[in-house]
């Protein structure tokens, strides 16, 4: 969202937008609640109340696209709504192949969500073969309750009045192996209410009511007889205890002694040989494949489609009390100008005065871009919670067992930052499953567990928002990586033989880098990690990895928490103004030419007994005229993850905030800026990308790597020039 | 009341647009002692240069960016571009008070200004106006849509560019 800034919201319909925005919302929940279902189902106990919940969320979104004339939307909806309505009332089982479109789902609207921004093709394809597939699951209905009714000695003529959510309940309990119970219990008029609800109360503990109804017999005029039926694994002796009281009988119903098939539960296909099975392979054949929309699959990119901000009432408050304060600043002025027409000032009260204005305004002032920073900060879990739907998926389709564990979403950054980060995060987990977790056997081999673990977690530090992700695979390994460089002709292999276990690492970052001979399915997918370092060097961020064989894989994100609004140090190099964001400055001081010494062509400053390279910005820039003429100059020692350089300039020019902004599609090719800001006075500065500008001065990977290009602050001139 | 004001200019323009059919309006400028024009229509506005910073790196023919209400704009020398040298230091100091910025908008999203030397009229060009770029022979650039003769035989000739091909890559 660098490029473009907030300003593409479509002209004009305004509900249109709340519309996207509310459905947005909505299938986000929806991915929440399928992943609480897919846990609850391996851990193979359902909640029947999540489903009770998507199906809600889904006929909300049908109601909604409906009304919009989203047809595909409506549509999807519909059969979801179906298909969710049967295994609410358990006429579908609940198992993966079910789950996997779910999430099919759940992506699907995802789609459509971007084709009604514009932003993508409408994956009409893809729909239209999901909406067969879920036909294909409503199709496999199973029969009614004829088991239980046949095997347990019940009054045939209690189906129906069953409703089909209780008789489905009865059925499951029943195929679970629990026995059941039947209550009957006399309770008067007066305190039925308070009376049915204390058994209720004594009874769930040890099961599940599944009705209630009247039985007609035994009721008088201020009484009335209820038969209760209830599932239990408890034996009866333990429920007599619970429930029994005066007017409160508890019996077993037994089961019948039939000659048919005593397992339990009969096949929906031994029930209804009418109905034609559903082909189980063709449908797993038909998940296994990825969506076939262009080739995208979960590729597709994570981001939402609008780019609302819900903001707690109280922090719109405090801003509108901002608000009043200003307004009584500027009540003052208006006051004071006229007291200033009229002459009834002397100059110096004037000026009192005036200075006085000042200083509350801009104090209002600063409060009120605190408070709309604020207003921009949404917490990471916004973008976790769609990675742990990646993570299902993407483990799934490389048959890696992978939990995921996410600490810290609650942390907050700026809205923006956290759309861009969605894609490559997911690109880092991608990458982590695919190349870091084993399979289950080779982790038992190895002595780990068998299911895989990546952690996913954040927190602030000062201003900056630290991301961890890391998993308990292979680890990388340094001469796999060096092998690799070496055949893509990234480095030389006396080069690699220089390098440092930590540089080898960076390998990996480079445009091109891959470990994979051919591009396979997962590899030859998606961006490289190059393109991951890249967009986290827009936003201000660098990425570092730390690996150990045998061990695991961590990289770690430093983000700045805005990119709205920095503190930058403005310098001027040889005439002209630069900013460098003040979060990765540590200090500037004057140089002293004599603590200056060149170490191997490199300058390098000596502070207070460390050494600190030096990157004299008007040769780096290639900037020729006006040489200081002052004949002195500054440092600005700029940190960077544990990283410093310093960064000689003719002079500093003091300290701002300004607002950033990215520099056009046309300077694209042009590294070493993170952008650039008005001054106020027309002028605008460019932002040094300090990340970027420490890695291409330091890293001797890179100085190699562009070594044959002569002047590095010549070589984007050609790139671009012609 | 109730009848619409023209004003001479408008209504010369009314009678011109109904006898020439599809007239296309041209915006003329001099660069390097040359007359040049693009389409009205390709421009956003047309700007008395702002301070210009310059970007290091940057490719050669991009002067720099300047603010334009709170918003970044990449200007690109139109002589650089074209490959036409200055005649006197290459410096952006130094510019010419009649030099002005067309920023352009082609809708790519992204105005570019291109720095002119001056800027000079109007002209509404009626297609038998406008000779082919073919008629140049030998190499065709790609970003010359054709010659102007708005004036017959004895006046002005007009090189009329084609923006998005120059914009395209800087």
């Amino acid at each position: 969202m660098v490029e473009g800034g907030g300003g593409r919201i479509d002209p004009g319909d305004k509900a249109r937008d709340e519309f996207l925005s509310e459905a947005q919302e909505l299938v986000d929940g929806l991915g929440r609640d399928l992943l609480k279902l897919d846990e609850t189902v391996k851990k193979g106990q359902l909640d029947p109340e999540l489903v009770n919940d998507l199906f809600r969320a889904v006929h909300t979104l049908k109601g909604l696209s409906g009304l919009f004339g989203v047809t595909r939307m409506a549509g999807l909806s519909h059969q979801l709504e179906d298909v969710l309505d049967d295994l609410r009332l358990g006429r579908v089982e609940l198992g993966t192949p079910v789950l996997d479109l779910l999430f099919r789902a759940v992506s699907a609207y995802g789609r459509i969500l971007a084709a009604e921004k514009g932003q993508l093709e409408e994956p009409a394809q893809e729909v239209e073969q999901l909406l067969l597939l879920l036909g294909q699951v409503a199709m496999r209905k199973t029969g009614g309750v004829a088991g239980p009714a046949a095997l347990y000695d019940l009054d045939p003529g209690l189906f129906g009045v069953l409703t089909e959510y209780e008789e489905h309940r009865l059925r499951s309990n029943v195929q679970q192996g629990l026995a059941l119970y039947r209550i009957r219990a006399r309770f008067s008029l007066l305190t039925i209410d308070s009376a049915l609800d204390e058994l209720k109360a004594a009874a769930r503990p040890h099961g599940e009511i599944i009705t209630y109804l009247p039985t007609g017999s035994g009721a008088d005029a201020d009484a009335i007889e209820l038969e209760i039926l209830m599932a239990s694994r408890a034996s009866i002796d333990v429920l007599r205890t619970a429930v029994e009281r005066p007017d409160v009988t508890l019996e077993v119903v037994r089961r019948r002694e039939a000659p048919g098939p005593v397992s339990l539960p009969p096949s929906p296909a031994t029930i209804r040989p009418t109905t034609p099975p559903l082909a189980e392979a063709p449908l797993r054949a038909s998940l296994s494949r990825r969506p076939p929309v262009g080739g995208e699959g979960v590729e597709m990119s994570l981001r939402s489609v609008t780019q609302t901000v819900r903001v707690d009432i109280r922090k719109l408050d405090r801003l509108m009390t901002i608000v009043g304060e200003l307004a009584i600043v500027k009540t003052a002025i208006a006051k004071l100008t006229e007291r200033a027409r009229r002459r009834s000032t002397g100059p110096r009260e004037l000026a009192v005065e005036l200075q006085r204005l000042n200083r509350t305004f801009e104090r209002h002032l600063a409060q009120m871009q605190g408070g709309i920073l604020e207003v921009r900060m949404v917490p990471l879990g916004q973008v976790f919670d769609k990675l742990a739907r990646v993570v299902r998926q993407i483990s799934r389709e490389h048959d890696r067992e992978v939990n995921l564990v996410v600490t810290g979403a609650e942390t907050e950054i700026d809205k923006l930052i956290v759309e861009e980060l969605s894609d490559p995060l997911m690109h880092m987990i991608r990458n982590a499953i695919g190349h870091g977790i084993e399979s289950r056997d080779e982790r038992l081999t190895a002595g780990k567990p068998a299911v895989g673990t990546i952690a996913l977690n954040a927190f602030q530090k000062g201003n900056h928002v630290v991301i961890e992700i890391e998993d308990d695979g292979a680890g990388m390994n340094p001469e796999a990586i060096i092998a690799a460089a070496i055949r893509r002709g990234i480095v030389t292999g006396d080069e690699a033989r220089a390098l440092t276990t930590r540089e080898v690492l960076a390998l990996v970052f480079m445009p091109g880098f891959t470990t994979t001979e051919t591009a396979t399915d997962l590899s030859g997918r998606g961006m490289g990690l190059d393109v991951v370092k890249t967009n986290m060097g827009k936003l201000g961020g660098v990425v570092d990895i730390a690996s150990e064989l045998g061990i695991g894989t961590k990289m770690t994100i430093t983000l700045p928490i805005t990119l709205a609004i920095i503190n930058v140090l403005l310098v001027e190099v040889r005439g002209r103004l630069f900013a460098v964001p003040l979060a990765n400055v540590e200090e500037a001081i004057a140089l002293d030419a004599a603590q200056v010494r060149t170490i191997e062509s490199r300058e390098v400053l000596s502070v207070r007994g460390t050494s600190i390279p030096l990157c004299r910005l008007g040769h780096l820039f290639d900037l020729t005229r006006e040489e200081s003429s002052r004949g002195r100059a500054f440092v600005v020692i700029a940190r960077i993850a544990n990283r410093r350089l310093g960064f000689v300039v003719d002079e500093l020019v003091g300290q701002q905030d300004i607002v950033i902004k990215p520099l056009g599609r046309s300077l694209h090719a042009v590294r070493g800026f993170a952008g650039a800001t008005e001054l106020g006075d027309q002028r605008v500065a460019l932002v040094l990308d300090v990340g970027a500008l420490t890695e291409e001065v330091l890293i001797p990977v890179e100085n190699r790597f562009f070594a044959t290009v002569d002047d590095p602050g010549r070589r984007f001139a050609r790139i671009g020039g012609e | 009341m109730g009848v619409p004001v023209h004003t001479r200019t408008e209504r010369r323009a009314a009678r011109r647009a109904g006898e020439g059919g599809r007239r296309i309006e041209y915006l003329a400028f001099r660069l390097a002692g040359e007359s040049y024009a693009v389409q009205i229509a390709d421009l956003a506005e047309i700007l008395k240069p702002p301070p210009i910073t310059e970007v290091p790196r940057a490719p050669w023919a991009v002067l720099g960016l300047v603010s334009v209400r709170g918003r970044l704009v990449t200007v690109i020398d139109l002589r650089r571009r074209l490959h036409i040298a200055r005649a006197s230091g290459d410096s952006v100091a130094a510019l010419d008070p009649k030099a002005r910025i067309l920023l352009t908008d082609v809708g790519s999203g992204e105005q570019i200004g291109l720095l002119v030397d001056e800027v000079q009229e109007v002209w509404r060009l009626a297609p038998e106006q406008i000779e082919s770029p073919d008629a140049l022979g030998g190499v065709e650039p790609g970003h010359i849509a054709g010659i102007g003769r708005p004036a017959g035989v004895d006046g002005p000739i007009l090189i009329l560019l084609d923006l998005r091909p120059l914009l395209a890559a800087p």
